[in-house]
């Protein structure tokens, strides 16, 4: 029965393909578009060479050694720092050339070191991008802590510190403070602990075993790494909103069938809907698996993401799919109005979307946090494969994938029974 | 496969009753349909004919009353019940991406068929709707007569002894109906019982050996033709054409000793004689009427005369 109903789905869609390829194209444009916009940044692994300005109003030793940590060494891979006076910046700014403007205040070292009064940085950020400011301000942040760190544990040294650097601007005896300083902080254990790692950065957690470490060394190192990270956790989090989306959309093919009254003749000469429904569902569970294939795939292959276990995440996919198409069933069967509905669905994907943790679950209010999100298979979905990816969790995903085509199961049944109800109550299109 | 002989009633349907919130759709019907019979279901859009149906075949639970199927209760084994009919909606029901053979092959499978039988039963079929020729093309594709005899086909491929066709001609041209006809009233030769709703009278007088008349979802009359005519006093009605506006057949003596009102307007009067009596009689009495006649005339009673008499309106109203 259910290999008749999908022989007659499947010529129909030959015949008609254009649901289809439109359910086909909305992942493949979102991939593209984020991939246009992101993707260049990916190919080195990274993010590229943030270009930025720097006003040194102090011109003083210390805004000099701030300027060449950010183009020195590892610094000089990631940022592009370019000396202008404030003018200037401010032009390059407004003509989005530039990422951001940093300025040095006049009397920056004299003030930091004297303690006489609070001494600030300004980070002026070009409002037409979003990430490479963000960047810059994180790294301030850094910078902001170690100058703090400093401050609080060396301010004794400082009257000596000032009358080496004041002055001629002697880089000799710069030098040999930083030095001393630097083997002090490392001597120290509780100063390396607040310094080291960074309050601030982009790295992720490490492979949790020995194998997906050199596995992760091998195909890149941290850096890119934690840069890929970052987009398989935003990846992971979008598709698990937009393959929603796309589940409603498959699933309205239910609608097409009351509409031309086909259902109600299956009806006619089958007592029980399950095959149909179950047909219908399979249909949406392939739409679903293609749609997930070109957003995480060909995301992965856009940012040079190395999904670390495919089959566990393949696996969780398909469990997310089921429950997916079986939601979306139990709608159909509780609105028959077809119109209203598809309202209806966006609004229940992205709900389900947001809550579910597409973004940091962090930021959600407490009590969604809490009450809400924990109970959402959009949030069992996106989490588990997050750990997957995180290398952790690696007996759950099982779990999640089996009480996600389980709650799919019971749906399907839910929805047989309600449309089977609504039918002998009088449904009518 | 089981037969049924004449005798026995292959549908019996017993006081069945629905309602929508406060509308009574289906009012406490009952009537039985026989192998070999066509039993029409006569009545306005609205009267309750699809609501019946949708009871019979099980797509509408009753809320109250019993469908008995070869004598079996329906919801007690409702697939045994739906096996052993065929179902033709009043909409089309048919996937128009699809051919005319595949959707036949494809309704023949749901039905139970396997693959062999539903091709060649697909076949025969393209066959007696005579559309051989396009069973290829896309059903959409297809005229408005020939989509309705595909809808009639897709309920035919697992040979139901049972059809229940409603309003199977609306929206085509007379050609088409009639063909659509014909292929109906041959089923009747292999001893298959029908429940054919419509609310064209032609069609009912045309085809039907027995008719129910419904409006407001009950069950007005039933019986034959000639059974229904009978209603009316005999097998004539006089038409009487005057001006009727200021006065009332009640005030005229011995009037409803000798006839029936079937309907009255302003311009109208129809009677019907009571008894036998010879129409020249008749005739006479009515042109003896305290009204100025304009015109009198003689006809057969059609259904349209009983379901004005049962309703005090046309039925095309």
């Amino acid at each position: 029965m259910l290999r008749v109903l999908l022989s007659k789905d499947l010529r129909h869609a030959l015949r008609n393909p254009l649901p289809w390829l439109i359910n086909l194209i909305v992942p493949l444009s979102m991939t593209l578009l984020v991939g246009l916009v992101f993707g260049r940044h990916a190919d080195s692994g990274a993010l590229g060479r943030i270009r930025f300005a720097v006003v040194d109003e102090d011109k003083s030793l210390l805004g000099d050694l701030l300027c060449g940590v950010t183009n020195q060494s590892r610094g000089g891979k990631h940022f592009d720092p370019v000396f202008k006076v404030r003018e200037a910046a401010m032009r390059e700014i407004n003509a989005d050339k530039i990422s951001a403007v940093l300025i040095i205040p006049t009397n920056f070292m004299r003030n930091y070191l004297t303690a006489h009064e609070p001494v600030s940085l300004e980070l002026i950020k070009n409002p037409a991008e979003s990430v490479n400011p963000a960047v810059l301000e994180e790294l301030l942040g850094v910078v902001t802590t170690a100058l703090n760190t400093i401050s609080r544990n060396f301010s004794s040294k400082f009257p000596e510190w000032q009358t080496g650097l004041e002055g001629s601007g002697d880089y000799n005896k710069a030098f040999f403070f930083m030095e001393r300083t630097g083997a002090k902080l490392m001597l120290t254990p509780k100063y390396k602990n607040f310094i080291n790692p960074p309050l601030v950065s982009y790295e992720t957690e490490a492979p949790a075993d020995d194998s997906t470490r050199a596995a992760a060394a091998k195909t890149g190192g941290s850096q890119s790494d934690a840069i890929s990270g970052v987009f398989s956790y935003l990846l992971i989090g979008f598709s698990g909103m937009f393959l929603l989306f796309i589940a409603g959309s498959a699933m309205s093919d239910l609608y097409r069938e009351l509409r031309q009254h086909t259902l109600e003749r299956y009806q006619t000469l089958r007592d029980s809907l399950a095959p149909f429904l179950a047909s219908k569902a399979v249909f949406g569970v392939v739409m679903l698996l293609l749609c997930s294939g070109i957003m995480l795939g060909g995301g992965g292959l856009i940012f040079h993401i190395h999904w670390r276990q495919p089959l566990p995440l393949m696996a969780l996919t398909f469990g997310y799919a089921c429950f997916m198409a079986a939601l979306f069933a139990v709608f159909v069967a509780l609105m028959p109005d077809e119109r209203r509905a598809a309202v209806l669905n966006n609004l229940a994907a992205m709900g389900m979307g947001l809550a579910g943790g597409v973004f940091p679950p962090e930021g959600l209010p407490a009590f969604v946090r809490q009450h809400i999100t924990p109970f959402l298979p959009s949030f069992w979905f996106v989490t588990t494969a997050r750990n997957l990816q995180d290398g952790g969790m690696d007996a759950a995903w099982g779990w999640a994938a089996f009480k996600l085509a389980a709650v799919g199961a019971a749906l399907m049944a839910l929805a047989a029974m309600l449309l089977r109800r609504r039918f002998q109550s009088g449904l009518r299109t | 496969m089981p037969r049924y002989h004449r005798g026995m009633s292959l549908l019996r349907v017993e006081r069945l009753s629905k309602a929508f919130g406060a509308i009574r759709a289906v009012d406490s019907i009952s009537f039985e349909v026989r192998p070999g019979e066509i039993y029409g279901l006569l009545g306005p859009n609205g009267a309750g004919k699809t609501t019946t149906i949708s009871m019979v075949c099980g797509l509408l639970k009753p809320d109250s009353g019993e469908v008995l199927v070869a004598g079996e209760g329906f919801w007690s084994d409702p697939q045994k019940a739906k096996r052993i009919m065929g179902v033709v909606p009043q909409e089309l029901a048919i996937y128009g991406e699809l051919s005319g053979r595949e959707n036949l092959e494809f309704w023949g499978r749901i039905a139970g068929l396997s693959a062999r039988e539903a091709k060649s039963r697909a076949t025969e079929l393209l066959e007696a709707l005579m559309l051989a020729d396009r069973a290829k093309d896309a059903v959409s594709t297809y005229s408005g007569g020939m989509k309705r005899r595909i809808n009639l086909g897709c309920a035919l491929l697992h040979r139901p002894q049972l059809l229940l066709l409603d309003e199977p001609t609306v929206g085509i041209d007379p050609q088409a109906r009639l063909n659509i006809l014909e292929f109906i009233r041959n089923l009747l030769a292999a001893g298959t019982g029908i429940l054919y709703t419509t609310h064209y009278l032609e069609e009912a007088e045309m085809l039907c050996q027995r008719i129910g008349i419904i409006d407001h979802g009950r069950l007005l009359a039933e019986g034959t033709l000639s059974q229904l005519q009978e209603r009316l006093g005999g097998d004539r009605v006089f038409v009487l054409e005057a001006d009727f506006k200021n006065t009332s057949p009640e005030a005229w003596e011995g009037f409803h000793q000798r006839f029936r009102v079937i309907q009255k307007s302003e311009r109208q009067l129809v009677v019907a004689a009571i008894g036998a009596r010879d129409p020249s009689e008749c005739l006479k009495a009515l042109l003896d009427l305290p009204v100025q006649a304009e015109n009198v005339t003689l006809k057969r009673p059609s259904l349209n005369d009983v379901f004005l008499q049962l309703t005090g309106r046309e039925l095309r109203e």
